[in-house]
């Protein structure tokens, strides 16, 4: 017990300098296991190939350019579809906030067609646009529409009155209150919604890519299924996880602790 | 007196609302089936299906994957969960580990589950598992060591050890977490359900939407997206939020806006 | 000169809870003269909250009516400025961005904001404070930046809602006193509300008992000024007029 407990010390105040290790050195024991069962062959290497196959497959499509113009492709789909679903969501989100009865006519109809998804939008959207860009943008923008409009709302609604009757009372006119005092208080909840709207999107991107795709990080992954290719899946795999691991951890969340902390104010 | 029947009617009035106002649309705009099919046309393929049984058929296969592997993934990571959470050091340390893969959760293993499973039931309920176990795991650890510890405390002092202790006070406390953990996976889970459904089966409620879009049969894909979005709807509005609302609220945890 | 008249104002709600229309004010008339520090005194659920309210133009009361000199008033204004008992700063401003909300609502260019406010904030000794965040300040001094943000804007009338109750008592008692340095050097005029029957003495020219909706009674206050805690704490005259508005609240 003690044992464990020296240990524990030790770790702690070896990574405190730098606590962003603690989200890395956790991930060494488990590539070392990920090492011991491939070694150790206890499933079939075309079923379960090893992290240095993985790390081969890395280097030789980053040589051949083919996993970077993958990666740009699943980026700036992403990128686009999120601009959209942003510009529509916030002053769709703003509007529900602030006014009950849009808010009771619309709420009904946001949650149903949040609960049909984005996926199952898929095949009518093949119908209408085709395999094309067009489609998997749509998809995008539909998925992260939802936690935007949602967030954006609860944001809003959580403003306390005395802060738009302190503004009106200082002389503000009802859209100046918007812009001075509702979207500034509900800026952390928007952010909130944007990291869960884009967390559901980049799912959302992999399913689109594989279903519609012709390139893309998860076009890549099905590709390499029908090839019979593992080592490429689980690279798609690291990748798509690494990559949002970083993103969120390392852009959206401290933008999102930052808003909430400076303006003392509390995110969930 | 605000009763359930003023709700559900509140509910269910904006929907009727665009039922009319999507009849008229299509009926004045004169839209070609292909691209939109009129209610009629929905109505009367949904009864089709429902007819000819492939309705239920769809709805059972769908259903059941996600009843098989979500109960399976709360079975295994509760209790890890639990097991996890309850040593400070080990969720500390073990947390950015489920952050990770929670992210990964459901639709990204989809190439990777029809390799190691086929096409079919394996391979989909292994996806809906896999949504549910690492979200449910990771909020059952995030809950387990958010107990305080003068909580933990205060039951060992009144004599509450191993089981009791668990049942008495490290479940109930960490339930409001697992709940919304469930609801969270549950929402991957069927996602990746009706995802993984177009790609890798010929059953299921994904298949059907994805087979009538080749034959164009746009009243069918819509009549498959009401029944997705209705099947969501009763899962997370009458099952799940009211069990999240009566765990968290009821005990005073966290207050509802 | 400005004055506030308020003619036979009331308030009536439907409560939902309880089924059935609620009176919160029945039947209140009061004038303030420019320059008067009036404190308006009573128990919890006498109105006096709902009152101030309908002069801020939060609300619309259900009859009677609310004029500055003698134009009506309704709804909110710059006119009539509210001290807010939740400080109600907005967070993500600075100090001094929130003392020249006013004028910058007003059109003034950024610099005279930025003067205005100042000095309204060395009224308070807290120019020092300009560019901090109000999280980053004790209750005490966010209410200071309260009181400075709704004067900083010059308005008619400034209403106060029981802005003391949310810090501890030494506090309060040097806010009480900087508010009365303050109204004797500017002349703002005031309409005070507390249910704090002490303060309501020691602020007021006139202090008004409120109870159940309507006006019990309206009492001038023969204190001299400067009123100083320490002084007054121990006088006959203090004690009193307290123990008359005490015993007026309490017989409602």
């Amino acid at each position: 017990m003690n044992m464990a407990r020296q240990l524990w010390s030790i770790y702690l105040r070896f990574t405190s300098r730098f606590p962003s290790l603690r989200n890395i050195i956790p991930f060494i024991p488990l590539l070392a296991a990920w090492t011991l069962v491939t070694e150790l062959g206890v499933f079939p290497r075309a079923f379960l190939p090893g992290p240095t196959d993985v790390l081969n497959a890395f280097g030789t499509l980053t040589y051949k350019g083919v996993l970077t113009q993958y990666l740009e492709d699943s980026v700036v789909r992403l990128a686009v579809g999120a601009a959209f679903g942003t510009a529509l969501g916030i002053p769709l989100g703003v509007l529900v906030g602030l006014n009950a009865r849009i808010r009771n006519a619309v709420w009904p109809l946001l949650l149903f067609f949040q609960a049909i998804g984005d996926i199952a939008w898929l095949p009518i959207l093949l119908v209408w646009f085709g395999f094309s860009l067009t489609t998997m943008t749509l998809v995008i923008v539909y998925t992260v529409l939802f936690p935007i409009v949602l967030n954006t709302s609860l944001g809003v609604r959580s403003v306390s009155p005395d802060l738009h009757r302190a503004a009106l009372s200082l002389g503000a006119s009802k859209l100046r209150v918007v812009w001075e005092v509702v979207l500034p208080g509900a800026l952390p909840n928007i952010i909130t919604g944007l990291r869960n709207g884009l967390g559901y999107g980049w799912r959302a991107l992999i399913a689109t890519e594989i279903i519609v795709g012709t390139s893309g990080i998860g076009f890549m992954m099905f590709d390499a299924r029908r090839a019979g290719s593992v080592v490429e899946i689980l690279l798609g795999m690291v990748v798509l996880g690494l990559l949002w691991y970083l993103v969120d951890g390392w852009v959206l969340a401290p933008i999102e602790r930052a808003t909430g902390r400076r303006w003392g104010l509390v995110t969930q | 007196m605000i009763n359930r029947w003023t709700t559900a009617f509140t509910f269910a009035a904006p929907l009727l609302l665009l039922l009319c106002l999507w009849e008229i649309c299509v009926r004045l705009l004169h839209v070609d089936a292909r691209v939109f099919p009129s209610v009629e046309a929905v109505f009367s393929a949904g009864l089709e299906t429902i007819e000819d049984g492939s309705l239920f058929q769809h709805i059972a296969a769908s259903l059941g994957r996600v009843a098989v592997g979500t109960s399976l993934a709360i079975v295994v990571s509760v209790p890890l969960g639990v097991a996890m959470g309850l040593n400070p050091a080990v969720s500390e340390f073990l947390s950015p580990l489920f952050r990770f893969f929670s992210v990964l959760a459901g639709i990204a293993w989809i190439p990777i589950a029809t390799l190691w499973f086929g096409y079919g039931f394996g391979a989909i309920t292994f996806v809906i598992f896999n949504a549910v176990f690492f979200v449910v795991t990771y909020n059952t650890l995030l809950g387990v060591s958010s107990i305080p510890m003068p909580l933990r405390h205060a039951a060992a002092s009144l004599g509450a050890t191993g089981w009791t202790l668990l049942t008495q006070v490290i479940l109930p406390g960490a339930l409001p977490n697992i709940v919304t953990g469930i609801r969270t996976g549950l929402g991957f889970a069927w996602r990746g359900l009706i995802a993984a459904e177009m790609i890798a089966t010929n059953v299921g409620l994904g298949y059907m939407l994805f087979l009538a879009r080749d034959f164009y049969k746009t009243e069918v894909i819509v009549f498959g997206m009401i029944v997705i979005g209705i099947i969501w709807l009763l899962i997370d509005r009458l099952i799940l939020a009211p069990l999240e609302r009566s765990t968290i609220e009821r005990w005073g945890l966290v207050r509802r806006a | 000169m400005k004055s506030l008249t308020i003619k036979n104002l009331s308030k009536t709600y439907f409560d939902p809870y309880a089924g059935a229309n609620v009176t919160a004010v029945h039947d209140i008339s009061l004038r303030v003269e420019q320059g008067e520090f009036v404190s308006i005194v009573g128990p919890s659920g006498c109105g006096k909250t709902t009152l101030l309210n309908m002069l801020a133009g939060f609300i619309p009361p259900s009859g009677g009516s609310i004029m500055i000199d003698d134009k009506p008033v309704k709804g909110p204004g710059a006119d009539r400025g509210v001290v807010f008992q939740t400080f109600a700063l907005f967070p993500w401003k600075t100090v001094l961005e929130n003392v020249g909300f006013g004028p910058r609502m007003r059109g003034l260019p950024a610099a005279d904001c930025d003067r205005i406010a100042r000095e309204f904030l060395s009224l308070v000794g807290l120019e020092h404070a300009a560019d901090r965040y109000p999280n980053e300040l004790s209750g005490g001094m966010q209410q200071r930046v309260g009181v400075v943000r709704a004067l900083a804007n010059n308005p008619d009338v400034l209403l106060m809602d029981e802005p003391f109750a949310s810090v501890d008592a030494q506090t309060r008692m040097t806010l009480q006193e900087e508010l009365t340095r303050i109204w004797q050097e500017r002349r703002p005029t005031i309409l005070f509300i507390t249910h704090d029957v002490a303060e309501s003495v020691f602020l007021g020219d006139r202090v008004v008992v409120l109870s159940k909706g309507r006006v019990l009674e309206d009492m001038p206050i023969a204190l001299e000024r400067p009123r100083v805690w320490e002084h007054l704490i121990e006088a006959d005259t203090f004690k009193a007029l307290s123990a008359q508005v005490l015993h007026k609240v309490r017989s409602a």
